[in-house]
């Protein structure tokens, strides 16, 4: 198991290899359809910035954050897996964490921004007891579906997508 | 609170945080007999998270789902208004105890459609889905809570089949229907829950009943057949591959209508589904 801490430095990420199983620790943003692609905009407008977010080197878990927990929803959703890109080109983001096969070309996307797509299972009841803090961030108005800042600790997931390669080939 | 609406509320709490002995086990053999560490981690991980979900009372996933009811009735017992107000209220409280994900939309038409109508807070607002009623001859009155989440919902297919006077025709479709299914769900390994009937209604109510009544550890030979074909396809849990796309079939074939078609309603349970309880309200 290799344990890893956020912020990511590009070294961290540059060693991890489709199949292995990283254990995360520190904090993660959480995001899903409704708010992924208002970041994206504000990112390609330039205007995130003044939200005093930084992004570099995190992690974006698709997921809502309710009373119920945390758990990921599919990635290759449309307004999701569309967000890949923009977020790790503009806004840094290093881990897209999810669950689903995607696309060949997001895969070839994440190699060539140094960004890996991971995998986590739907144990909400397991990440519960291994999530320490939860914030809201951003568009309180959406909810559940809002931009959230949690602190995690041992959070097991597999790297599903990195280098290129992806599990789903 | 009523005894009855105690009696549902902690039904429902069970059937979103606790898995079944023969769910346990089902597992247990899958992980035994699997010979893919990612698929044996991802089935462990289950495993877990069901332990640590009934121990704590707590969900097993954060789509905690929309509460779907089973209703048996024994020849000498009787529903009526005030009983399914009290079910209606029992489903309320559980959902705020478990408590449920708070994804009822608000608004008229609309609004409900494009969600332009925002989230209502309160967990226990998310109404269950029409009751199902079915005489029985033991003489008990029975409800099954099933809660039933989004990402077998967008995957299900209720669709007719010509069955061209061969079961080998209708088992084939219905292995091509799934896999693909199975796949897309991410939330592997599946049970595949099947209604085959002479409409669609019909046919999504057989296949409710399955859910409510299907046992991992007893599978027919048409059960059986169809989990070794899906898993021929070599998805595994979490879609990385290995031996357990599926680890059972629940399948409940009704009476058929003299044509050559047949309709099935086909959903890929997720890893955690069927999530039910049952409770005798009388």
């Amino acid at each position: 198991m290799n344990h890893i801490e956020t912020p990511f430095c590009e070294d961290t990420i540059a060693k991890l290899r489709v199949g292995d199983v990283v254990s995360i620790s520190g904090y993660i943003f959480c995001g899903r359809d409704a708010v992924l692609p208002r970041i994206c905009k504000e990112l390609e407008a330039g205007i995130w910035g003044k939200r005093c977010i930084d992004l570099q080197g995190g992690v974006i878990f698709h997921t809502a954050v309710s009373p119920a927990g945390v758990g990921p929803t599919s990635s290759n959703k449309l307004e999701i897996e569309g967000s890949f890109e923009t977020l790790s080109k503009l806004g840094g983001i290093k881990m897209h964490l999810g669950k689903g096969a995607i696309r060949s070309e997001t895969v070839k996307m994440l190699a060539d921004n140094n960004a890996v797509f991971a995998i986590i299972p739907p144990v909400t009841a397991l990440l519960e007891s291994q999530t320490l803090e939860r914030e809201c961030v951003a568009w309180s108005e959406l909810g559940m579906e809002a931009l959230y800042r949690i602190k995690v600790e041992n959070y097991q997931a597999i790297i599903a997508a990195a280098k290129g390669k992806s599990v789903y080939e | 609170m009523s005894s009855i609406i105690e009696k549902v509320a902690d039904c429902l709490v069970r059937a979103g945080s606790t898995f079944r002995e023969d769910q346990k086990e089902a597992y247990r053999r899958a992980i035994a007999d699997e010979k893919m560490d990612s698929a044996c981690w991802v089935m462990r991980q289950v495993l877990d998270n069901a332990l640590v979900a009934e121990e704590r009372r707590s969900p097993l996933c954060d789509d905690t789902g929309i509460p779907h009811l089973f209703l048996e009735v024994g020849p000498n017992k009787c529903v009526t208004g005030a009983l399914l107000e009290e079910i209606k209220e029992g489903v309320r409280q559980g959902l705020r105890q478990l408590p449920g994900r708070p994804m009822a939309i608000k608004g008229d038409d609309y609004a409900r459609i494009d969600q332009s109508g925002c989230l209502n807070e309160d967990s226990g607002a998310l109404v269950p889905s029409p009751i199902l009623i079915k005489p029985i001859d033991e003489d008990v009155l029975r409800l099954t809570v099933l809660m039933l989440g989004g990402g077998p919902a967008i995957r299900g297919i209720t669709q007719r089949i010509f069955h061209k006077h061969s079961v080998d025709v209708v088992i084939d479709e219905i292995v091509n229907r799934a896999i693909p299914a199975v796949s897309q769900l991410g939330c592997s390994p599946c049970t595949l829950a099947i209604g085959i009937g002479r409409s669609q209604f019909e046919a999504t109510s057989l296949m409710m009943e399955a859910m409510a009544k299907g046992d991992f550890g007893v599978q027919s030979d048409f059960e059986k057949r169809i989990t070794e074909k899906v898993n021929e396809s070599n998805t595994g849990p979490l879609g990385l591959g290995g031996k357990h796309s599926v680890l059972a079939v629940f399948a409940k074939i009704g009476p058929q209508r003299a044509s050559g078609v047949r309709i099935v309603a086909l959903r890929p349970c997720c890893c955690f589904e069927p999530r039910r309880a049952n409770v005798e309200l009388e």
